[in-house]
C-alpha cells in the first residue's frame, strides 16, 4: 500500500466511522426530547423510562462520536497538510462555528445527563433539546466545509496561491445547501429507522409492549418524514451535481458518451475498457430529465474528460445505486408507516420488516459519502488541487492506517457490545 | 486582531490545563495504590468529572480550530514534524474518553469489565498527559526541521530526548496535583478530604522537583527556557510568585479552606504557564531554520476577522452556559 492510498483509506474509514456516531449524536436527542416532552405533559411513566433508556444510548454514542471527531480534526493536518495549508484560512469559518456549536452541545449534554432533579423539569428538558439543536447545527457546518471541496468558492487561485480570500463566500458555496439538506435528512432517516427497528424487535419479543410501541411511533415519525422528503432532496442534489461536477454525475450514472436523451441505468456495472454499461436496465431519456428537467437535454459524458481525471467508476456507480435503492425502499416504508399509524395498528409482518430495515439507512449514508468523496477523485479541491498534492510527506503511512483501523474496529466492537448490554439490561428490568 | 487570537489560544490552553488537566490527573490518581480509599475515590471522580469532562475537552478542539484557520503553517508544521507524538496523543484521547464513559454507562456493572475500564482510563490519562508535555517541550527546542532529509531528523529528533521526556513527567505531576486539590473540595467525607490534601501536598513537592529537572535538562540543550529565562523579568517574576504561593497553599490546606486552596493551586499553575508564555511568545515554534512567529504564520485579514467574530459571538453563548453548568453542579 503506498502512502497516498494509506492516507486516503485512513481518512475514509475515520469519516465512515464518525458519520454513524455523528448522525446518531445529532438526531437521537430529538427523539429523546420528544419522549421527555410527552412524559412532562402526560406524566406517563413509560415515557420517562424511554427517555432514560435513550439517554444512556446517547451518552455512549456521543462519547465515541466526540473522540472520533477529535481524531478527524487532527487528521486534517496529519494526513493532508498540503490541503490544510491553503484550505484552513478559506474554509476555517464553518469549522469555527462548528466548534462553537459542539462546545454548546458538550455543555448541554453534561447538564442533561446529570441534571435530573437538579434543575426545574422544563429547564432540564430544554437542555436536552439544546443538545439536539446544537448537534444539528454542527452537522450543517461540517457538511458546508466539505461541500467547498466539491464547489470551491471564495478565493482566487493564482499561480498556486489562494488570494482574495472571502470566508463567507467559501462557506455559502454552491454545494452547501443541497449537501447539508441531503445529509441531515439522511441522518434523521437512518437513525429513525434503526431505533424504530430495534424497538420493533423488542416489541415482537413481547415485553413492555406499550413502551416499545410509543418508541416506534416517536422514532419512526422522524424517520418516515425524512425518508419521504429524501427523494426530493436527492433529486435536487443530483441536479446540482450535474451542474457543478459533471464528471461525478457521469461516474455515478456510468454515462460514458455525451448525449441528448441520456438514459438512466438501473443496476449494471460500468466496463471502463469498453466504455459502456453492462447488464443494466436502460430507461431512455430519464437521466436527461433527472439532471435538467428535460428529456432531450444534453448530459456530459466521461468522454468530455481526460481519462486521468475520471473518478473510480465502479465504486462510484455501485455506491450510488445502493443509496438510491435503499432510499426508494425506505420512502415506501415511510408511507406505509403513516398508513398503519392512521389505522393505529401495526401488523406484525410490518414490524418484522422494520427489524430488517435497521442497518439500511446507515448503509445508504456510507454509500452516499462514497459517492461524494470517491466521486470527487482525483481532486481534493475540485478542479484546483489533486489529492496526491495534499498528502503528508511522512513515510510509512500504512502503519498509521493499521493502527487506526485496529483502534476503530475495536471501538466499534465494544460499542455494539455495550448497546447489546443496555438492551439486555432493559429487557431484564421488564421481566419482574 | 492577531493579539485577540493569541489571547484566545493562551486562554484556551490555560483553561485546558486547569480544567482538562484536573480530569487527566484524576485518571492518574486512580493508578496510585490506595487500598483504603479506592472505591470512594472512583465514585467521587465519576461524580465530579461526569458532567464537565466533555466541556473540558473542548478547549483542545478550540486551539486546533484557531490554529488551522488562523495560523495554517503552524498547524501543518506541527502535524507533519510532530506526526508521531500527535498520533500517540490522539490514541490516548480516544481510549480515555471511551473508557471513562463506558465505565459510567455500561448497563451491567461487571467487576472485571469495570476493572478494565478503570485500568484503561488510568493508563491512557498518564500516557496522554506525558505526550502533551513532550509536544509542549518540542515547540521550543529548535529541532523541528521541515527541510530534513532523513526520517530520524524529520520525525523523531524534534521530540526525542531527556528534556521533552522530563517535561512530560512535569505535566503529569501538574495534572495530578490539580486533580488532588480539586478533589479535596469535592469530597464530602473528612477522611477522604484529608487523604486528597496529603496527596496534594506531596504532588506539589513533586511539581517543584520535576520542574527543577526540566530546567536542568533545558540547560543541557540550551533551549530558550534556560537561555532566556533569567533575562526575562516577567518569567522570573511568575516563577517567584508561584513559589511564594507554596506557603499560602500550606496555610490554607491546614485550615481546610477548600476555596482558597483551589484558587491558589490554580494560580500557581497559571503562573507557571504564564512564565512560559512570556518566554515563548510571539513565537509559535522554533525550527532549525529559525523561529516561526504567529505574526509570520497568520492567515489573511479577512479570515482572521471571521475567526475573531466566531470566537467573540461563540463566547457570548459558551461562557454563560459554562457558568450555568458549574452553578448547577458545583454549588451545594
Amino acid at each position: 500500500m503506498d502512502d497516498l492510498l494509506a492516507a486516503r483509506s485512513t481518512m475514509g474509514f475515520s469519516l465512515g466511522f464518525h458519520i454513524i456516531f455523528a448522525s446518531i449524536g445529532m438526531t437521537m436527542p430529538f427523539f429523546m426530547s420528544a419522549a421527555h416532552f410527552l412524559y412532562l405533559k402526560k406524566k406517563n411513566p413509560e415515557h420517562l423510562e424511554l427517555t432514560q433508556m435513550w439517554m444512556k444510548g446517547v451518552a455512549i454514542l456521543f462519547a465515541v462520536g466526540a473522540v472520533s471527531g477529535t481524531v478527524l480534526s487532527f487528521e486534517l493536518g496529519l494526513l493532508w497538510p498540503g490541503f490544510m495549508k491553503y484550505a484552513g484560512p478559506i474554509i476555517g469559518m464553518p469549522f469555527s462555528w462548528e466548534g462553537t456549536a459542539f462546545f454548546l452541545e458538550a455543555i448541554a449534554i453534561g447538564l442533561f445527563l446529570y441534571g435530573w432533579k437538579r434543575m426545574k423539569p422544563w429547564v432540564h428538558w430544554s437542555t436536552g433539546l439544546v443538545v439536539g439543536l446544537s448537534g444539528f447545527a454542527s452537522g450543517i457546518f461540517v457538511v458546508a466545509a466539505n461541500s467547498w471541496m466539491n464547489a470551491p468558492a471564495g478565493f482566487d487561485w493564482v499561480n498556486g496561491e489562494a488570494l482574495n480570500i472571502n470566508p463567507v463566500q467559501a462557506m455559502f458555496n454552491k454545494a452547501w445547501l443541497h449537501q447539508s439538506l441531503h445529509m441531515q435528512l439522511a441522518a434523521l432517516q437512518a437513525v429513525g429507522f434503526a431505533v424504530g427497528g430495534i424497538h420493533a424487535f423488542l416489541y415482537l419479543k413481547g415485553k413492555a409492549r406499550a413502551l416499545h410501541l410509543s418508541a416506534i411511533k416517536i422514532a419512526m415519525s422522524f424517520g418516515a418524514v425524512a425518508a419521504i422528503l429524501q427523494p426530493f432532496a436527492g433529486h435536487f442534489a443530483a441536479q446540482r451535481v450535474a451542474e457543478l461536477q459533471p464528471a461525478k454525475l457521469a461516474a455515478m450514472e456510468g454515462h460514458f458518451k455525451t448525449s441528448t436523451q441520456a438514459p438512466l441505468y438501473l443496476g449494471g456495472i460500468p466496463d471502463v475498457n469498453a466504455q459502456e454499461m453492462k447488464y443494466g436496465i436502460e430507461l431512455p431519456g430519464l437521466l436527461s430529465f433527472l439532471a435538467f428537467n428535460d428529456f432531450a437535454a444534453e448530459v456530459k459524458g466521461l468522454d468530455q474528460f481526460p481519462k486521468e481525471l475520471w473518478p473510480p467508476l465502479v465504486i462510484t456507480h455501485i455506491s450510488f445505486q445502493i443509496m438510491v435503492a435503499i432510499g426508494t425502499l425506505l420512502a415506501f416504508v415511510g408511507v406505509l408507516f403513516f398508513v398503519f399509524i392512521r389505522k393505529n395498528n401495526f401488523p406484525s409482518w410490518f414490524l418484522k420488516f422494520l427489524v430488517a430495515c435497521i442497518p439500511l439507512g446507515f448503509i445508504a449514508i456510507e454509500a452516499g459519502w462514497i459517492v461524494t468523496e470517491v466521486g470527487r477523485q482525483p481532486w481534493i479541491i475540485y478542479g484546483i488541487m489533486k489529492t496526491s498534492e495534499a498528502v503528508t510527506p511522512v513515510p510509512g503511512m500504512k502503519y498509521h492506517f493499521y493502527l487506526f483501523l485496529f483502534l476503530y474496529l475495536f471501538l466499534g466492537f465494544i460499542t455494539v457490545w455495550l448497546l447489546r448490554r443496555q438492551i439486555l439490561a432493559a429487557q431484564r428490568k421488564f421481566e419482574t | 486582531m492577531i493579539e485577540i487570537l493569541l489571547f484566545f489560544i493562551g486562554a484556551s490552553l490555560l483553561l485546558y490545563v486547569l480544567l482538562g488537566g484536573a480530569d487527566y490527573g484524576a485518571g492518574v490518581l486512580e493508578l496510585l495504590p490506595t487500598r483504603r480509599h479506592r472505591e470512594a475515590q472512583r465514585e467521587l471522580i465519576n461524580e465530579a468529572m461526569g458532567p464537565v469532562w466533555e466541556a473540558n475537552h473542548m478547549w483542545l478542539i478550540l486551539i486546533v480550530v484557531i490554529l488551522f484557520m488562523g495560523f495554517p503553517s503552524v498547524f501543518t508544521t506541527l502535524m507533519t514534524s510532530l506526526h508521531l507524538p500527535m498520533v500517540a496523543l490522539l490514541l490516548g484521547i480516544v481510549v480515555r474518553g471511551c473508557a471513562f464513559t463506558f465505565r459510567h454507562y455500561d448497563a451491567i456493572k461487571g467487576e472485571t469489565s469495570q476493572k478494565i475500564y478503570t485500568m484503561l482510563f488510568g493508563v491512557s490519562s498518564l500516557w496522554t498527559a506525558m505526550w502533551l508535555g513532550i509536544i509542549a517541550a518540542s515547540l521550543d527546542r529548535g529541532l523541528i526541521n521541515p527541510e530534513a532529509r532523513t526520517f530520524f531528523e524529520a520525525y523523531i529528533a524534534p521530540w526525542w530526548g531527556r528534556y521533552p521526556f522530563l517535561m512530560g513527567v512535569f505535566v503529569v505531576c501538574i495534572f495530578s496535583f490539580l486533580a488532588s486539590v480539586y478533589l479535596i473540595g469535592e469530597a464530602k467525607e473528612p477522611g477522604l478530604q484529608k487523604f486528597f490534601a496529603r496527596r496534594g501536598m506531596v504532588l506539589n513537592y513533586l511539581v517543584v522537583f520535576a520542574g527543577a529537572l526540566v530546567f536542568s535538562a533545558s540547560a543541557d540543550e540550551r533551549t530558550p527556557l534556560h537561555r532566556e529565562f533569567f533575562r526575562n523579568e516577567y518569567s522570573v517574576g511568575c516563577m517567584v510568585l508561584a513559589t511564594l504561593l507554596f506557603f499560602a497553599l500550606w496555610f490554607f490546606v491546614s485550615k481546610r479552606n477548600t476555596l482558597w486552596v483551589r484558587l491558589i493551586a490554580g494560580g500557581q499553575i497559571s503562573l507557571i504557564l504564564l512564565g512560559w508564555y512570556f518566554l515563548h511568545a510571539p513565537n509559535a515554534l522554533l525550527t532549525r531554520q529559525g523561529p516561526l512567529s504567529f505574526y509570520a504564520a497568520a492567515a489573511p485579514t479577512a479570515t482572521l476577522l471571521q475567526l475573531v467574530i466566531a470566537l467573540l459571538v461563540g463566547s457570548l453563548f459558551i461562557f454563560p452556559s459554562l457558568f450555568y453548568l458549574l452553578k448547577v453542579f458545583k454549588t451545594k
